[in-house]
């Protein structure tokens, strides 16, 4: 399985669909099979559902510092973002229920485990085991095979930070207390969300139907986000740092509505008599 | 000085242990404390939306827990008391999102900055409650004159004596005209089956449920009789002793029969 | 099967026999809300009593272990020798356990354990035995503890039906919403209002059935009212739905009608104007 992905400018760490350790044992391996190659190269890693431990943070940073990787931008779960936010690197929140899928990729690999055989078992640590053996032996100098002078480091490739493209998510059904939807992207619900429920997203919430909960778009600071809803009546209202907690009652029956930023506060108004802003698709 | 940590619980759920919470910290921030309450209903909280203030949170107490953010910044300050602050729970947790030791230390931390702390338990004996009680060095049981509460309030003062913690009842509910017809048990009763000390006596109100559902705690309105009754019960927290007076029940039977134990 | 041992007052073990287990797996509902105190185990006995009243065979679990309370409402505390925790762990067996209602000859409660703990449940142990007590029953009505923990989700296990009870208050709405949400896919829970005060609903300082089930959605079951009544039949473990006549006792009757397939017309809450009622309407009351 690639972990290791040329993504535009950059290159991609793929450790979601894999343990972290067994990941990192195979970077490990990948880089130093050709020092010097990937000397420079920005690297976005994506954590999927992992929850690593500082010190396995920390061998990831050794790891890449060893191949000359400078590490851009991490992809996880929400404990990261400190983290990261430490040390300058961009972060992106991951998909909803990301405990939930930790959990069972955890539970999973578990199962996994367990089917294998004792033979098999020994086979799938020493692959891991090997590569990390190989790469140490080539630290310390005790190849077995003569190996050509590398050629000179190509000049490093412009540091970019690669974004996953955005999606949309759409819901069908009534969202319930305690129940929230996190989107790295827009937000579609139809049906309502009640009153405990959570929406967040980078982009646009929409929501076809009676949003009662609390909305947060424009989560990363995008002030243009907007939220739509048929019967607005939530429990808070935020677009990127602006929240909305005492809505004035409405006059009169409900009438599809949107929010949206203007002037440092939200405002909230009729669909119809909103302008709207460039055609077409928002690039989002 | 710290605060006092006082844990409100009672096992059996739906005896008012919330209303309760709610309204005897307002008692005491009425009488110039300065009060913390702590929702630790993880899942389920109610506290905010008890008191009116579900649209004001932007951080709760898991948040403050994973260090997302400071105490301070998760206080919701109730601007109609002078020194009434609450910590939110978290609704779209579990209850296994913060361990006890997690909760008493920010139990403490609120302590550092009050004279009381009131933390709402969850329902019940399992996670919830053992991590609530943790942070307490007392406890408060609610009950109501019924069997079944009384059963599990006796389970869960059982559970607090081991603990050590001094633990004090206020019975919930009462309605003077079933004790009279033999249909609810008496205070005596209930004291007597839990031997625990009185904290006081709530008459039931139809008035109730529905400042709860407004979000406003009923010992705001000055005409009702059951904000003298939480201002005892903040008076004899303080160690005031006031005796348990009898008091004219509104209902009709109640005059037509007199006055009965309570207060 | 198991043997059947005689003990003191055999006839009630001489019930539960085996061969005269239904064909079909009998159905099994948990009866949940999040909220404590709406009236879940009120619920559990007296829709247990209506269904078993009918001639069906019901057994009714208490799953709320430490804090148990079905027993009580029954008015068979000084019956129990054996309870749920003792049949999980095999140290009796069900027919040791199940003990026979005072009232309904097709009735039996096995209850909850007072001294243990929830968490000593085994849950793929509960959903097994909710499964044999499927063979043997009707219905098997199971009474879940307060809250989201691990009692509710062992409650939930072995159940392939669900009813929630909720009160008209914004607080057990909310808390009703949360655990209709984790009960996700696999259910379509129905509603049942408790205590309802139309008075107070007609005076505004109440929610209707409406507002309830604007947020909720759900199929509704059943609306009862509130009824002082209900507290004492409680005290005295006996539940009102015995009774022949009153409003309530046909509110159960008529949930139970409607839970086992018949055509019972859409529930509707009547109340009495009472004598201040009206002197009260005359003076200009809201809604």
């Amino acid at each position: 399985m690639t972990i290791l992905r040329g993504k535009g400018l950059g290159l991609e760490l793929a450790l979601d669909g894999c343990g972290f350790d067994e990941g990192l044992a195979e970077l490990e391996g990948r880089l130093s099979d050709r020092p010097g190659f990937y000397h420079g190269a920005a690297l976005v890693a994506s954590v999927g559902a992992h929850r690593p431990s500082l010190d396995q943070l920390a061998r990831l940073e050794a790891i890449l510092g060893a191949g000359g990787v400078r590490l851009t931008g991490v992809s996880g779960v929400e404990s990261l973002e400190p983290w990261a936010r430490e040390r300058g690197i961009a972060f992106q929140l991951v998909e909803p229920s990301a405990e939930a899928e930790a959990r069972e990729l955890r539970a999973e690999q578990t199962r996994r485990e367990v089917e294998l055989s004792d033979g098999a078992r020994s086979l799938v640590a020493d692959f891991a085991g090997a590569r990390a053996d190989i790469a140490q032996r080539r630290k310390r100098g005790e190849t077995s095979v003569r190996r050509l002078e590398p050629r000179p480091a190509a000049p490093p490739p412009p540091l970019t930070l690669v974004e996953p493209a955005p999606a949309t998510l759409y819901h069908v059904g009534t969202l319930r207390g305690g129940q929230a939807l996190h989107q790295i992207g827009n937000v579609v619900v139809v049906g309502d969300v009640n009153p405990g429920a959570e929406l967040v997203a980078t982009g646009d919430i929409a929501v076809f139907g009676r949003l009662a909960g609390v909305a947060h778009a424009g989560a990363q600071g995008d002030e243009k986000a907007r939220i739509y809803a048929l019967e607005l009546d939530a429990t808070q209202l935020r677009i990127a740092t602006c929240i909305a907690a005492d809505a004035p009652a409405r006059a009169g029956r409900a009438q599809p509505e949107a929010a949206s930023v203007e002037g440092g506060r939200i405002v909230i108004a009729p669909l119809n008599a909103l302008e709207h802003a460039a055609e077409g698709e928002r690039a989002r | 000085m710290s605060a006092r940590k006082i844990v409100i619980t009672s096992g059996k759920g739906g005896v008012g242990k919330t209303t309760t919470t709610a309204n005897l910290g307002a008692a005491l921030a009425m009488r110039g404390r300065r009060v913390i309450l702590i929702d630790a209903d993880i899942g389920l909280r109610n506290l905010d939306l008890v008191l009116g203030l579900e649209k004001r949170i932007v951080f709760d107490l898991v948040e403050v827990a994973d260090g997302r953010c400071q105490l301070r910044q998760a206080l919701i300050k109730d601007k109609r008391f002078e020194s009434l602050s609450v910590l939110p729970a978290a609704q779209t947790r579990d209850k296994d999102a913060i361990t006890a030791e997690q909760f008493a230390s920010i139990v403490a931390q609120a302590a550092e900055q009050s004279d009381y702390v009131f933390i709402d338990c969850p329902a019940g004996i399992e996670t919830g409650f053992r991590n609530a009680i943790a942070g307490a060095d007392e406890a408060i049981v609610v009950t109501t004159p019924e069997v079944s509460a009384i059963r599990d309030a006796d389970r869960v003062i059982g559970k607090a004596s081991e603990r050590r913690m001094p633990v004090r009842l206020i019975v919930n509910r009462i309605r003077p005209e079933m004790v009279r017809t033999g249909d609810m048990l008496s205070v005596d009763d209930v004291c007597e089956v839990l031997s625990a000390e009185l904290l006081g006596v709530v008459p039931d109100d139809e008035e109730i449920i529905d400042t709860t559902n407004r979000g406003e705690p009923i010992v705001l309105d000055q005409s009702n009789r059951l904000r003298g009754v939480y201002d005892k019960i903040a008076r004899r927290l303080e160690g005031e002793l006031v005796p348990f007076s009898t008091f004219d029940n509104q209902s009709l039977l109640g005059r037509l029969f007199g006055a009965l134990k309570a207060g | 099967m198991h043997e059947l041992k005689s003990q003191d007052g055999g006839a009630e073990s001489a019930e539960v026999s085996a061969a005269a287990a239904p064909v079909t797996l009998g159905r099994a509902i948990v009866i949940t809300s999040g909220k404590g105190g709406v009236g879940k185990t009120t619920t559990t006995a007296n829709l247990g009593t209506a269904l078993a009243q009918r001639g069906a065979r019901v057994a009714l679990i208490d799953a709320d272990v430490g804090l148990r309370n079905l027993d009580i409402l029954l008015g068979l505390e000084s019956r129990i020798t054996f309870h749920l925790l003792d049949v999980l762990e095999e140290k009796a067996t069900l027919d040791d356990a199940l003990v026979a209602d005072k009232h309904s000859p097709s009735l039996f409660l096995l209850a909850a354990a007072q001294t243990r703990e929830k968490d000593e449940v085994d849950t793929e142990r509960m959903r097994a035995l909710v499964e044999r007590l499927r063979e043997r029953f009707d219905y098997v009505l199971i009474d879940c503890p307060a809250g989201i923990e691990m009692g509710f989700r062992n409650a939930v296990v072995g159940a392939d039906e669900a009813i929630v009870v909720c009160t008209p208050e914004v607080s057990a709405v909310r808390d009703v919403d949360r655990v209709v949400g984790l009960l996700g896919n696999r259910f379509q829970p129905q509603l049942i209002v408790n205590r309802l005060r139309p008075q107070l609903v007609k005076k505004g300082k109440m929610l209707s059935v409406e507002d309830v089930n604007s947020i909720l959605h759900l199929p509704l079951l059943g609306v009862i009212a509130d009824e002082p009544e209900i507290v004492v039949t409680t005290n005295r473990g006996e539940p009102i739905a015995l009774q022949r006549e009153g409003r309530t006792a046909s509110a159960y009757r008529a949930i139970a009608a409607r839970i086992a397939g018949e055509d019972v017309p859409a529930p509707t809450v009547e109340f009495k104007e009472t004598f201040l009622s009206r002197i009260g309407s005359l003076f200009g009351g809201s809604r």
